[in-house]
């Protein structure tokens, strides 16, 4: 059902922009090289401003309504030198806006400031297209209906069937109830013969079982030997949570932030290079990009559920681009557990010896939700300092590394020789 | 070469008393109960068959629960804007100071965690004292208020503004005085503060009474000097001490510093130069400073006076009248004289009675000896103390007659430490509105009508001037965590001033402190202090009229004169009693007497058996008029014919730590000549109870075994090597062990012998930085202190010159007045070939490369053979989980107390065996510091915590592989020792030689 409908969604959707952009084309007068604009846009331009909403700038639709093109370019050019030289329309931006002066692009050329409104512009009728067409409907008709309807009349078409199937089966249970009425004694003969069968079978399984006392033996230790290993098994696995994934009370997903967008893990997680504690980011550290990235593309228009969890817990007002006093912490699930008494240190493991982060974490940058990767026991600690060999770049190590050369030349230093087994080294 | 020498660590072990032999024959002070579980009975018992099942029952069925408990699920909450400084898991450091020292903050994650002196400070810059260390605790104090009272009910803070205000004005409007009843206040902030206050209402006036009083020196300045003040002193400069009861090492004054200054002409590098300050100290109690002393003579206190008048006879040559006749005293007097003279201008007298005359003589004799400028300094003059006593019977008089409108208390408690107790609170009760800063209800504050808690100094805004030209800063590092206010903002805003008190304290500064330093407020927060005094004092010369005051003293010392005279004095830890609810200084063992939790009456032995009183007698003590009943302590080295009783105990309303714990001794006190006299003329007689003090002293015994290693400062110049007993173990040993190279660090620590007084800072920085529980009185009792560092005290005892060696002879000894003490530092001796380690059954204890003795708690399952095989006895069993458990509720069973914990250390629980780790989290960290910084460990990095407390340097820590590392050169003296080296243990603590600056040898 689920398939069906996203299915003709997609389908539906695709036919729409495909006739949005024959429309669009056909509008736009100018030759202008939209691709270009498209870049320029994206790379200058998205930091501030929005099509169609307030950010740091003003929402760009209807620029070329408010102001001349002349005007856009000199604006665009050097907007300090304007409100200088008292401009009163952009002495009126500036003051609507805090007084935040928008960057000089100098290094433009007027073709390409061209190129971006007229990029800007096309976006502004593929918008106003999109808002319009499921209001009016007249446009496109039916083929440019929205996924909805698509799944109206494929729930009526099941509905139908699901009828149709439901009176089928009706007639075939009551002809074989029929069927069964008129041969009862043939069927009572046959089922008596078949139980009398299948008894003496099984009976006579169990007892020539039971009188091999070998085998009945053999079976006695077998399960006991199975039930010890499980029982083994399951008693070294007591307080290790390896997969352990609990929810969290954010989806944040690991597989977005450093897998597709590429983020180094010390952005957010810095305490790893230099404290004991990886440290869970602060929400401030979040608002350094998500105050101007909300996801809106994906919820048609409006902020990511999961990004206003994070505005409600720093108390930020994304209409008005405000702070509240009523920050609320955001209490994530920890995920690995060490016990109180054992010491770990990220930062000798990750800036001292060069661990990466996915030795111990797995492939973080996959994860859309994380979990324990390591099993975080004693046991591999210890298997991974018996193997690993110390980083020889430290001057610290110089002089253990001297004494290394001399008793046991040529074989490599690890970090279990130079003391990484030592109980006090984790356990005080 | 063995020391003839006979060390014992107590009476009980020198006259081995069945109750001592009992206790020593077994490890723990209960028997373990094999024997009843191995006789006949205990292995024929039947367990009956119901019994069987009912137990087999309820275990399936307990540990069916336990493990359908699911694993806890535990969250972590980040900062929601992240504080740029912070970062989890580092510490911050932030100046501040306390008692006017500066001192590092410690914080973790936004939470003070411990203090340490500020290395670059001016004065008192490597170590501090038990209070400072302990400080911290206080913070995390559940007894204290948390909202302004009026008549013991909570209100906002503006109903309590409006109140006061409006006394105030009726006071005025009245005619009435206002007065401000403080302790010694020199903070220049809180001072500023109090002139706007005093502005604003035209009758209020400062009253400034210090408990423990140095009024008698001020006074004596004042008549001598025209200087109304308490010098500085700098005991760097004397070659030659003579303190006459001044216990300035310990409380006298500003004992930490004087100790700092004073170990310099006594320790290794002092040694090493061939040179050796003297010390004669006259007393009657043994105090910490004269167990340090070179020569102590036994005084009474009446005796005092007489002693300095000898003294200044044989200076000066003059012949007044009422020297002593005390004959040990007069020989002593005879030599100490010529010595002083001759070392003239680096010789100095201190006396610790707060007495005018006294003093004013004291001066003389100074002036005598050219001390003034080097060594007094009364151009950098103290302003610790400037209380006077005179100004607080003004206020009493004045608050009696009905004169006073408004008392307001600050840091002052004269319901519990004024002598008169009543006096005060029936001044009180004439007083129209009185209200107490106090951060508790203590027995001022709950006589009072309202209570304006201030926080602690780690809250708070502010700084203090300990010294005049010396200012150094409080900032805050946490939040006010109660609902309390600085008593200067409360000044403020009584005084009509809305000025926050950051922007007051800022501003104060830079008018009136840092104009001309060349410094700003954001130096001044960074470095911590600001000096801008001179590094020595001119010379004075004192104007005193010798013979009067000789007379006077004369006089006096006939009121106290008596069979037997009582000698109140200073506790270490509690202080004047202020610190009284800090569990960590209650449990700190006296530096001579061992005893925690309790003061007492000490008594010479043959004085107790005189009066009857035997071990855990109870003696009355009467002065004055006053009476209290006291546990009596046989304490060798007190002077015939006296008691002494420490004052600080036997608080009533400080909270649940302090509450009950001995008995006030403030009462005992009398007001001669206007300043507070801690002597008097006594009776002592035997009380029918018994009472069995908590003391450490006779723990862990030595079994005669030869561990003190002592000489002369004479043999020491013949033979550096004298009784070390370096040469005397030629024979060959061998080793049970493989041998194994340890190539990377080899921790190990050097202990000065010499330099360390006893003072027990170090003990309370371990119990800091270790999270080592404090177990209360009773578990002390039982042989239970958890203590990973203790200092234990043996004396030698000596009569008319001869030395007694053999037990049998020492009990022959008549004088118990002339003993000798040698402190000594025992902590985990880390020893490459452990005994602890090779009987653990779990391989708890293992040892590590760099030569250290881990202790690995979660292994551990409570054997306790590891204790029993120490032959250092330094091992810790947790007979509870301190921490969590309601038996022990003083402390620290509270969730907010447990905010002191240090987070890098695991606390232990029940069942747990613990010992000192050599701060193995700080080796860690200063690895790891220099691993990221790309560079090998330099030496002083890494400092124990003991270590940073020692003001006397008596600590010193460092890696042995390094050849130039400070604790190598120290163990290449010829004065090192191991302790037990005899039985090859191989301790990776070396231990320098005691030596004795005394003439006879």
């Amino acid at each position: 059902m689920r398939n069906i409908s996203s299915v003709l969604g997609r389908l539906a959707k695709s036919v729409s922009v495909s006739l949005v952009l024959l429309f669009a084309v056909t509008l736009t007068s100018h030759a202008q090289d939209l691709k270009e604009g498209a870049s320029l846009f994206k790379a200058n331009c998205t930091a501030c401003h929005k099509i169609d909403k307030k950010l740091t700038g003003p929402a760009l639709a209807g620029m070329t309504e408010r102001h001349s093109e002349e005007w856009l370019i000199k604006w665009i050019h050097n907007s300090k030198l304007m409100v200088d030289q008292g401009d009163p329309v952009a002495v009126a931006l500036f003051e609507e806006y805090n007084k935040l002066l928008m960057p000089a692009f100098t290094q433009f050329s007027d073709d390409q400031i061209k190129n971006i409104i007229a990029y800007v512009q096309d976006e502004e009728v593929k918008m106003a297209q999109a808002a319009s067409a499921p209001a009016g409907g007249a446009a496109g008709g039916a083929a440019s209906d929205d996924a909805s309807s698509f799944m109206l009349i494929g729930m009526a078409a099941l509905l139908l069937l699901a009828i149709g199937v439901i009176v089928v089966l009706n007639r075939v249970t009551r002809t074989l109830e029929k069927v069964i009425a008129n041969n009862q004694t043939a069927i009572e003969a046959a089922r008596l013969r078949n139980e009398a069968h299948e008894e003496s079978r099984g009976l006579k399984f169990a007892q020539k079982f039971l009188k091999n006392k070998k085998l009945v033996g053999f079976t006695a230790l077998l399960v006991v030997v199975l039930l010890s290993v499980v029982g083994w098994q399951g008693m070294w696995n007591i307080g290790v949570h390896e997969g352990y994934k609990p929810v969290q009370p954010i989806k944040f997903s690991h597989q977005i932030h450093a897998g597709v967008n590429q983020i180094e893990c010390q952005y957010c997680h810095g305490g790893a290079f230099k404290s004991k504690n990886a440290s869970i980011p602060s929400a401030n550290v979040c608002m350094n990009c998500h105050n101007t990235i909300t996801a809106s593309d994906h919820y048609n228009g409006d902020v990511s559920p999961e990004i206003l969890k994070l505005y409600r817990a720093v108390d930020w007002d994304p209409d008005t681009r405000t702070y509240g006093d009523n920050p609320r912490p955001i209490e994530w699930v920890r995920i690995h557990n060490l016990p109180d008494f054992a010491y770990f240190n990220h930062s000798q493991h990750v800036v001292v010896a060069g661990v990466e982060c996915q030795t111990c974490h797995g492939p973080i940058e996959t994860m859309e939700e994380v979990y324990q990767y390591s099993q975080l026991t004693m046991k591999w600690c210890i298997d991974c300092h018996k193997t690993t060999e110390v980083n020889a770049d430290n001057k610290y190590y110089d002089q253990l590394i001297e004494a290394h050369e001399k008793l046991k030349k040529g074989e490599k230093m690890t970090a279990a020789m130079i003391g990484g087994l030592e109980c006090g080294k984790c356990h005080y | 070469m063995d020391s003839n020498k006979k060390y014992w660590k107590g009476l009980e072990e020198l006259n081995q008393t069945p109750a001592f032999v009992e206790s020593n024959k077994g490890e723990f002070a209960e028997p373990i109960p094999v024997e009843d579980v191995l006789n006949e009975a205990g292995l024929s018992t039947r367990a009956p068959r119901r019994d069987f099942l009912k137990a087999l029952g309820f275990g399936l069925g307990a540990v069916t629960l336990a493990a359908c408990n699911r694993t806890p699920v535990h969250k972590a909450v980040p900062y929601v804007i992240k504080p740029e400084e912070i970062t989890p898991g580092i510490p911050n450091f932030y100046a501040s100071s306390f008692n006017g020292q500066s001192l590092l903050v410690r914080t973790r994650e936004g939470r003070p965690i411990s203090v340490e002196a500020n290395p670059n400070a001016v004065g008192l810059n490597q170590g501090t004292d038990a209070t400072t260390v302990a400080s911290v605790l206080d913070l995390y104090d559940m007894s204290k208020l948390q909202n302004p009272q009026i008549g013991g009910k909570d209100v906002e803070w503006s109903k309590l503004d409006s109140t006061v205000i409006a006394a105030l004005n009726k006071a005025v409007s009245g005619g009435k005085q206002v007065v401000l009843v403080s302790d010694t206040i020199n903070s220049p902030s809180t001072l500023a503060a109090i002139a706007r206050f005093t502005t604003k209402y035209p009758t209020a006036s400062h009253v400034q009474v210090d408990a423990i009083s140095y009024s008698g020196i001020i006074e004596a300045n004042k008549n001598t000097f025209g200087k109304a003040v308490v010098p500085s002193y700098h005991f760097a400069n004397a070659q030659v001490v003579v303190s006459v009861a001044a216990d300035f090492l310990g409380t006298w004054l500003s004992g930490e510093e004087h100790t700092q200054d004073y170990i310099k002409n006594r320790d290794h590098k002092s040694l090493k130069n061939g040179k050796m300050s003297r010390h004669i100290q006259f007393e009657s109690g043994l105090s910490m400073t004269g167990s340090n002393a070179d020569v102590r003579i036994a005084i009474k206190p009446s005796e005092e006076g007489a002693v300095l008048i000898s003294l200044y006879n044989e200076i000066t040559g003059q012949a007044l009248a009422g020297g002593t006749t005390n004959a040990k005293a007069q020989v002593a007097i005879k030599l100490v004289a010529k010595e002083l003279v001759n070392a003239k201008g680096s010789s100095v007298v201190v006396a610790g009675a707060n007495d005018v005359n006294i003093q004013s003589l004291v001066n003389a004799i100074n002036t005598q000896l050219g001390a003034y400028g080097a060594i007094i300094d009364l151009d950098n003059y103290s302003k610790q103390y400037q209380g006077s006593d005179l100004a607080f019977q003004q206020f009493l008089t004045a608050a009696k007659a009905g004169q006073v409108g408004v008392a307001l208390f600050l840091n002052s408690n004269p319901v519990y430490s004024y002598f008169k107790s009543e006096d005060v609170k029936a001044a009180l009760s004439k007083v129209d509105f009185s209200l107490s800063f106090s951060d508790r209800a203590d027995e001022t504050a709950t006589e009072t009508k309202a209570i304006a808690p201030r926080p602690t100094y780690l809250e708070t805004w502010g700084d203090a001037s300990a010294k005049e030209g010396l200012f150094t800063i409080i900032q805050p590092t946490i939040n006010p965590v109660f609902n309390t206010r600085q008593v200067e903002q409360s000044l403020l805003v009584w005084a009509g001033d809305n000025t926050n008190i950051y922007d007051f304290v800022k501003q104060n500064w830079e008018t009136n402190i840092l104009a001309g330093t060349g410094k700003t407020w954001k130096d001044i927060l960074q470095q911590g202090f600001v000096y801008k005094g001179t590094s020595t004092g001119s010379a004075y010369l004192a104007q005193v009229d010798v013979a009067a005051v000789a007379s006077a003293i004369v006089a006096e010392a006939k009121k106290i004169a008596g069979d037997v005279e009582l000698k109140l004095y200073e506790s270490t830890g509690m202080r004047d009693g202020r610190y009284a609810n800090n569990a960590y200084l209650q449990e700190l063992p006296d530096p001579i007497s061992k005893v925690t939790w309790d003061n007492y009456a000490a008594l010479n032995p043959k004085f107790a058996e005189q009066l009857g009183v035997g071990e855990n007698g109870t003696v009355t003590v009467e002065a004055n008029g006053q009476s209290i009943t006291l546990p009596a302590l046989m304490q060798p080295g007190q002077a015939m014919g006296t008691v002494s009783v420490a004052l600080g105990y036997g608080r009533t309303k400080v909270g649940k730590a302090g509450n009950k714990v001995g008995q006030n001794a403030y009462p005992l006190a009398s007001l001669v000549n206007g300043t507070v006299q801690l002597s008097a003329k006594a009776t002592v007689s035997k009380a029918s109870n018994t009472y069995e003090l908590a003391q450490t002293q006779t723990h862990h015994t030595i079994e005669g075994r030869n561990i003190i290693r002592e000489t002369t400062f004479a043999k020491y110049l013949e033979d550096p090597n004298s009784e070390s007993g370096r040469f005397s173990d030629t024979h060959k040993t061998y080793d049970l062990w493989n041998k194994f190279e340890q190539p990377g660090h080899k921790w190990v620590m050097a202990i000065d012998l010499n330099a360390c007084t006893g003072c027990g800072a170090c003990i309370v920085a371990c119990s800091v930085e270790n999270n080592v529980p404090v177990v209360g009185r009773d578990e002390v009792r039982r042989r239970r202190e958890m203590h990973w560092l203790r200092i234990d005290r043996y004396y030698t005892i000596e009569e008319n010159g001869t030395k007694f060696t053999e037990e049998k002879e020492i009990a022959n000894v008549q004088d118990f007045e002339n003993v000798t003490v040698v402190h000594q530092p025992m902590l985990c001796q880390h020893c490459e070939h452990a005994p602890c380690e090779t009987v653990c059954p779990v391989l708890a204890t293992v040892h590590s490369s760099e030569g250290l003795n881990h202790m690995a708690y979660n292994r551990c399952f409570g054997t306790r053979y590891c204790a029993n095989n120490c032959p250092y006895k330094v091992r810790r069993f947790n007979w509870f989980n301190y921490w969590n458990d309601s038996r022990f509720d003083n402390y620290l069973n509270n969730e907010f107390t447990q905010l002191v914990l240090n987070p890098d250390v695991t606390t232990r629980s029940r069942g747990v065996m613990e010992k000192c780790s050599m701060c193995i989290q700080r080796i860690q960290a200063g690895k790891l510091q220099a691993k990221i910084e790309n560079r090998k460990v330099k030496d002083g990095d890494i400092q124990m915590a003991c270590q940073a407390a020692c003001s006397a340097n008596a600590i010193i820590f460092g890696d042995a592989n390094d050849p130039e590392s400070e604790v190598s050169k120290a163990l290449r003296n010829e004065r090192v020792y191991y302790v037990l080296e005899e039985i090859n243990v191989q301790p990776n603590i070396g231990y320098m030689t005691k030596v004795r600056n005394t003439l006879e040898a």
